[in-house]
């Protein structure tokens, strides 16, 4: 537990920083929509059957003169910031004590490397739920003051249980960077490197029809906004691939964090 | 200041050369799909005519170069500056930075050197990385656009795009720089800079979706239109301007700040 | 010549504590020592010195030459030993030896490869892969290779086995001779003791008392250290002139400064076991000093 509260505190003002930025993203995306809510009337009526050319740009069918149809788009950039939030997390919460040479002070404590891990883990976790706290109230607080048409509170909803399972994925993939790697200061590189190469390859499954097989392998793919906004509810095969990666990730770092030497 | 520039130059040596070789086979990568863009672009192009002209600005292609394999590299150019920015500001963020967090300051500035060296010597190794990775850049993808593509570009019109990834390099690797000159301790380059230049590109992008113009004189990924520079096979002389304005502003107050702070303790 | 001259030299530095009015002078050739408690000012001192940091006011001098205004040019003759030493990654010792070297107008691979054979350094290995000792070497090698006028040690020893500190001294002390300035900070009484010629001593941020090391040790205190037969009355050395007074059964420790002659008159009334009386070391007079 002192492991926890020791994180905690060590991460508020990055957490607060984080969220006021989010607050700051949802803020001015949703002003932004409201200069275009009165001017692109009619352009929306031409989106429809257009489904290539939409696709194209990530924006296949859904109404962007509504205030939610908007925030979809605002959406992806969303999970982009949290997917950064989360990974450089998971792998700096792990990885600061060999860098900072405090693994000495905190390995000659009575604490085995999974309690360490596993209040790590926990502490993080705190820190993704309340970031998207912030941007769950943000986002009903911001779409809801644009929005005509019925309650857009339960969509915003799922659209943060999708969210958090995408933060979920990056923090495991940071936390397993740091678990595995003998050089501590590769963990944040090798995690944020991993999280751009997905992000690369969902705009590149924007533009192509031609390998739908390869959106399995970026997470962006798999809480699209657009997609659980039409559908109104999450794809449990993306659920269920979430977890498995959170699993596998998180085994493979508990497992080489406990046999491997520390590097001090 | 040599010996500095050479060890500088071997410290990013890796990173330079992961990153250049990430932009070339993400470019590559985009490119490969163009055949199969490119067989779609009559049934597009008659459906595009059919569009007001508002709404086809909010897509930032124009009608008559969308098919082409210019736009098609206009359009999949603004994700390859995306990251190239990412490199641009790791590399500026870091260069000064990495030595008082990697404790090394100590040794750095207790050697017979002005800080104004060093900053020159870290600044130069910064540039000449940029400049290798866009040099190898240029010349491999009118290569891979030839073979992968299957189409041949006008190599003015390439440049003068692609010119741009440099450009826009820079204005990152300044500002980085000048975080890196000012901020004592920065616990996290990559926090810093991934935040930075996504928060560039989301404000750009959001704003083209909603033809807002006025952002374009606040984010570097909007300072060049490359539908204008493919129509006109020139750039917008005041975002130049403004682009020149910025980095030297940047670059000079890196220097002004870096020569009179004091430096942390280990 | 004054190798280092500081005119009130201070330095603020928020909320921890820095240095006030710090007027220090060393003249070439000197040995000296800086000595106080860890906190006291002496690194903030010494990153000055090296314009790592600047003066809030008040001035300092190296060579005669401002260090601000021209810090680079002095440094050509600085040598520099962290307390703590962290170098670059994935570089091998003989990699950083010659990059320092090359920032100097000289050639200093003589120099460099007698030192390395002193210390015992082998310049193959990485030096991520070195003990802490064996980094704590190379920054003495890197330090001291472009033969400097004037050597600054911050708390140089740490880490150091005693066999290799000897050495280290040894060489201090041969450069010394070779008519070099040394100035060695530390909060180890001993080995400013071994080593340095005069000593300033640093409390709280500003110098207290500047002495030389032989009218220290010969400042009119002694040490009493005395056993006798039978209880001893506490009143017996209510004299002035007795400090530090300590009593443990039929054992007596204490300063004296004064006539002599008064406190031997006391002594000899008591029934002795043992007497000594000796000079205080520096760590009496520290403790003095801190009272």
């Amino acid at each position: 537990m002192n492991i926890v509260l020791r994180e905690l505190k060590a991460h508020r003002k990055s957490l607060i920083a984080w969220s006021v930025g989010m607050v700051f993203l949802i803020l001015a995306g949703m002003t932004k929509y409201s200069g275009f809510a009165n001017s692109g009337q009619s352009a929306n009526d031409l989106f429809k059957g257009l489904p290539g050319l939409a696709a194209a740009f990530g924006i296949e069918s859904v109404d962007l003169t509504q205030a939610i149809g908007f925030y979809s788009v605002l959406f992806l950039y969303i999970l982009v910031m949290t997917a950064i939030h989360g990974s450089l997390l998971g792998a700096e919460i792990i990885s600061k004590e060999e860098q900072e040479k405090t693994a000495e002070f905190l390995f000659s404590k009575p604490v085995t490397r999974t309690q360490v891990v596993t209040s790590k883990l926990f502490a993080a976790l705190v820190n993704l739920l309340a970031l998207n706290l912030v941007t769950l109230v943000a986002s009903v607080i911001m779409v809801g003051a644009y929005n005509t048409g019925e309650s857009v509170t339960p969509v915003i909803l799922l659209l943060m249980v999708g969210l958090f399972f995408v933060q979920l994925i990056f923090l495991s993939i940071g936390i397993a960077a740091a678990g595995i790697s003998k050089k501590p200061k590769l963990a944040a590189p090798v995690a944020t490197g991993l999280l751009l190469a997905a992000f690369f390859l969902s705009l590149w499954l924007d533009i192509t029809k031609k390998y739908p097989g390869l959106k399995y392998l970026t997470p962006f793919k798999y809480f699209e906004g657009r997609v659980i906004i039409n559908h109104n509810s999450l794809d449990p095969l993306y659920v269920a691939i979430s977890l498995g990666i959170v699993a596998v990730m998180l085994l493979a770092a508990y497992l080489r964090y406990n046999s491997r030497d520390l590097s001090v | 200041m040599m010996n500095m520039l050479i060890h500088e130059l071997r410290q990013n040596q890796k990173a330079t050369i992961i990153w250049t070789l990430s932009l070339v086979a993400g470019a590559a990568l985009y490119l490969s799909i163009f055949p199969a863009f490119v067989t779609e672009a009559d049934t597009l192009r008659k459906m595009l005519e059919g569009f007001p002209p508002t709404f086809r600005k909010a897509f930032g292609v124009t009608l008559e170069s969308f098919a082409t394999v210019a736009g098609f590299y206009s359009m999949i150019l603004s994700y390859i500056m995306l990251a190239g920015s990412i490199q641009a500001m790791n590399l500026g963020t870091s260069i000064v930075s990495k030595e008082e967090r990697g404790k090394t300051a100590e040794f750095l500035l207790t050697k017979p050197v002005r800080r104004s060296q060093i900053l020159t010597a870290k600044l130069l190794a910064a540039f000449i990385s940029l400049l290798v990775t866009n040099v190898v850049y240029l010349v491999a993808v009118p290569l891979i656009i030839n073979a992968m593509a299957g189409a041949i570009i006008d190599i003015k019109t390439f440049l003068l795009l692609s010119f741009t990834l440099f450009f826009v390099q820079l204005f990152f690797l300044g500002l980085g720089f000048l975080v890196s000159a000012w901020a004592s301790r920065i616990r996290s380059v990559l926090a810093v800079s991934l935040t930075t230049v996504f928060g560039f590109y989301i404000a750009g992008a959001l704003d083209s979706i909603i033809g807002n113009t006025a952002i374009r004189y606040l984010t570097p990924f909007k300072y060049f239109d490359f539908a204008y520079i493919v129509k006109n096979s020139s750039y917008e002389l005041q975002f130049v301007l403004i682009e020149v304005i910025v980095v030297i502003l940047t670059i000079i107050t890196s220097y002004y700040v870096y020569v009179k702070r004091d430096i942390r303790s280990t | 010549m004054n190798v280092i001259e500081t005119n009130k030299l201070t330095k603020s530095c928020g909320t921890a504590r820095g240095i006030i009015d710090v007027d220090l002078v060393v003249e070439e050739g000197e040995l000296y020592g800086f000595i106080g408690p860890n906190g006291a000012g002496k690194s903030t001192t010494i990153r000055t010195l090296l314009s790592l940091i600047y003066p809030t006011s008040g001035s300092a001098k190296i060579f005669g030459k401002d260090v601000v205004e021209f810090g680079a040019e002095i440094k050509e003759d600085i040598g520099y030993l962290p307390s703590e030493v962290f170098y670059y990654d994935n570089m091998k010792v003989k990699d950083l030896l010659n990059y320092s070297a090359s920032f100097y107008k000289k050639d200093c691979t003589k120099r460099m490869r007698e030192l390395v054979e002193i210390m015992d350094l082998d310049t193959h290995k990485r030096i991520d892969d070195l003990s802490y000792g064996n980094k704590k070497k190379v920054g003495i090698v890197q330090g001291l290779l472009h033969e400097p006028k004037l050597i600054i040690l911050d708390e140089p020893t740490g880490g150091l086995d005693p066999l290799m500190q000897q050495k280290f001294f040894n060489l201090l002390k041969e450069e010394n001779s070779k008519g070099v300035t040394i100035l060695l900070s530390s909060h180890i009484l001993g080995e400013v003791q071994r080593l340095c010629d005069r000593v300033a001593i640093i409390k709280e941020g500003r110098i207290v008392n500047v002495e030389k090391m032989s009218d220290l040790a010969k400042s009119n205190y002694s040490r009493f250290k005395l056993e006798s037969r039978t209880p001893i009355e506490k009143s017996l050395f209510a004299l002035d002139g007795v400090s530090g007074l300590k009593m443990e059964n039929n054992s007596v420790t204490f300063m004296f400064k004064g006539d002599i002659n008064s406190i031997i008159k006391i002594v000899a009334s008591i029934d002795l076991l043992t007497l000594w009386v000796e000079e205080p070391d520096l760590e009496d007079i520290f403790l003095h000093y801190y009272e």
